[in-house]
C-alpha cells in the first residue's frame, strides 16, 4: 500500500464504473514524511478523508476485495487515513488529532 | 485511477476477435493542476462514450475488465469517467462547463 496525500477532488456524472454514491479524491503519492512526489491518482474515497489527511492507498485488483468495489472496475482506493508513521523509532509523520 | 486527456482515436482493423466492436482512444496522461500532458501516451478502451478533447480517468490492469463493455475481453486500460471538475486546495483547476463556454481560452490544447 502506497502513501498519498488528499489535495482535492474529482467531480464525474458520466461514469461506467457503476459504484453508488461515489466521491474521488484527487491524491498525491508521498514519501514517508508526507512530502509530495507530484505524482498525482484518483482514488474512490472509503473513509471519508479531507484535504490535507495522508492515507493509504490499495491499487490493483485488491480494490475489489470491498462490498462496494466488488466485481467494479475500479483500481486505487483510499482505505485509511493514516496518524503517525514512524521510521526507526523517530516519528516522521503524525496527523492532526 | 489515472487522469489523462483524449487526444484521438486509435484504428485498428487486423485485430483478435474478441477485441471487436471496441473503441480505441488515444489518451495522454495530464497533471491535473496545470492540465498539461505529460507526453506519455496510452490506448485506453472507451466504456463511456469520450471525446477527444475530454478529461476522463481510466483504469489498468484486471480492473479494466470490469465494465460492461470490457467484460470477458482483452483490455487492460478501460476509460470509466468523464471529468467534469477537478478540485486542488480549494480551487477549480478544471471546470468543464467553463471551459466549454470559452473555448478560445478553455484547456483544450
Amino acid at each position: 500500500m502506497n502513501i498519498a496525500r488528499v489535495r482535492g477532488t474529482v467531480v464525474a456524472t458520466r461514469r461506467s464504473d457503476k459504484v453508488d454514491g461515489a466521491r474521488f479524491l484527487l491524491v498525491e503519492e508521498c514519501d514517508q514524511r508526507g512530502a509530495g512526489r507530484n505524482e498525482y491518482l484518483v482514488a474512490l474515497d472509503m473513509i471519508g478523508a479531507d484535504r490535507g489527511q495522508l492515507v493509504l492507498l490499495t491499487q490493483g485488483s485488491s480494490c475489489r476485495w470491498t462490498f462496494r468495489t466488488d466485481d467494479r472496475p475500479m483500481d486505487t482506493l483510499a482505505v485509511a487515513i493514516v496518524d503517525q508513521i514512524d521510521e526507526r523509532g523517530v516519528v516522521t509523520y503524525a496527523g492532526q488529532g | 485511477m489515472v487522469l489523462a486527456r483524449v487526444k484521438g482515436t486509435v484504428v485498428a482493423t487486423h485485430k483478435s476477435p474478441s477485441m471487436e466492436g471496441l473503441k480505441l482512444l488515444l489518451l495522454e496522461k495530464i497533471d491535473p493542476v496545470t492540465l498539461k500532458g505529460k507526453g506519455d501516451f496510452v490506448v485506453g478502451i472507451d466504456s463511456v462514450g469520450a471525446n477527444a478533447g475530454e478529461i476522463v480517468f481510466y483504469v489498468t490492469g484486471s480492473s479494466a475488465r470490469m465494465t460492461d463493455t470490457t467484460k470477458g475481453k482483452p483490455s487492460d486500460a478501460t476509460i470509466i469517467a468523464i471529468v467534469d471538475a477537478i478540485e486542488k486546495d480549494g480551487t477549480l483547476t478544471y471546470d468543464k462547463a467553463a471551459a466549454v463556454q470559452r473555448p478560445a481560452t478553455g484547456v483544450a490544447e
